[in-house]
């Protein structure tokens, strides 16, 4: 039996975005388009869900670039799991969010 | 977060964040407030068409997580406790009440009916206690555990609580069974309801009393993480069975698989008298 969680249209836009290398919330809405109650919230229950984890950035080094540390998000293995899962049930949600230009 | 970059926010943002931050739970205040103050100082210095759209959104995204975070520390600290259990109780019961009260049509009806029929049920009632009473498992019963007197008596009163409103759950649901039967064949319908009653009510006091004895001796929150310790081919050499921890860490209830002449009952073992490490335990 599977135990890839089930996610909604608007927490696998999220998690693929997560996925695609956009870590910060600000960037995972610029790039989904979702407002910030939807995004914000729902990297919480993400990360309750342990499909993403959440560190800091390193305060020194963001001071040496003169800006605050920001909270940074990162896919789990179970994660990647749920988000390839979720890729299957919306196939249409490769069309919305296109990987990150490095 | 350095206090230049705060400083960098506007007035207003800065009132939100004391405002909104009131709503998140003190454990997580800091956090919230740290990461809400780097996103807003991104928002302002790295959106170079800012518009006043853009902030009503990160208000309401901001008070939206912090609503999360409030409503996900009560779920947190209200799941498997005596309060939320009375309460689910208390609402079946309301909710037993109110579908009784659309198939009589008017409180006076219903009245009527619950008044003709609260003698029986009570008597049934008590025969139903008493037969719960006497066939329920005596192997959770722990015969080794020193508990407060208060606690015991707050574990007696949540078992008086749960019985009261098991029954009042199985009474109401009972007459709502038997008002459609009533309506086609009357003479029959006081016999489905005692019938519907007793069946109700014991199903639900036995559940009530499976409940009491899955819940910690000292704070009656529901014993999780269950675990299966040793192996069921040894029987006769060791110790098996299942253990359940409270996770408050009061204590965990070593349930045996079989009952056996030297391990009768489960044991309730309270971590907070032997010390985390479980030094001293009785083998």
């Amino acid at each position: 039996m599977s135990t890839t969680p089930r996610l909604s249209h608007s927490a696998a836009l999220i998690l693929k975005a997560l996925s695609l290398g956009y870590c910060f919330g600000l960037d995972v809405m610029d790039v989904t388009g979702l407002p910030s109650g939807t995004v914000y919230p729902a990297l919480r229950r993400l990360e309750r869900d342990d499909l993403v984890l959440s560190n800091w950035e390193s305060e020194k080094e963001a001071t040496a670039s003169n800006r605050p540390a920001r909270r940074y998000y990162e896919v789990t293995k179970a994660g990647k799991a749920a988000a390839l899962a979720a890729t299957e049930r919306y196939p249409l949600l490769a069309q919305f969010v296109q990987e990150k230009p490095s | 977060m350095s206090e230049s970059f705060e400083r960098g926010l506007p007035l207003l943002d800065r009132a939100l964040l004391r405002w909104v931050g009131r709503i998140v739970p003190s454990s997580d205040r800091l956090e919230w407030s740290r990461s809400w103050h780097a996103e807003l100082w991104y928002m302002r210095h790295q959106c170079h068409s800012l518009k006043a759209t853009m902030i009503a959104d990160f208000s309401i995204g901001m008070t939206r997580d912090a609503l999360w975070l409030r409503t996900e520390s009560w779920r947190r600290n209200s799941i498997g406790t005596a309060t939320l259990c009375l309460c689910s109780l208390a609402g079946l019961s309301l909710f037993a009440v109110l579908i009784g009260l659309a198939l009589a049509g008017s409180w006076r009806s219903l009245n009527a009916y619950a008044a003709s029929h609260v003698g029986r049920s009570l008597v049934a009632g008590t025969l139903v206690v008493f037969v719960s009473f006497a066939t329920a498992s005596r192997g959770h019963v722990a015969k080794n555990s020193k508990i407060s007197w208060a606690a015991k008596v707050n574990r007696q009163l949540f078992l008086a609580w749960k019985i009261a409103l098991v029954w009042l759950v199985a009474f109401f649901l009972s007459a709502d069974l038997s008002v459609p039967v009533f309506m086609q064949i009357p003479n029959t319908s006081d016999f489905f309801q005692i019938l519907d009653f007793i069946l109700l009510a014991l199903t639900g006091l036995r559940w009530a009393l499976l409940d009491q004895e899955l819940r910690c001796k000292e704070c009656l929150h529901l014993l999780t993480t269950p675990a299966r310790v040793g192996r069921p081919s040894r029987n006769l050499l060791e110790w098996n069975g299942s253990e359940m921890n409270c996770k408050r860490g009061h204590g965990l209830l070593s349930v045996a698989e079989m009952e056996t002449s030297w391990c009768e009952a489960s044991r309730w073992i309270e971590l907070s008298r032997y010390g985390a490490t479980g030094d001293g335990v009785p083998e």
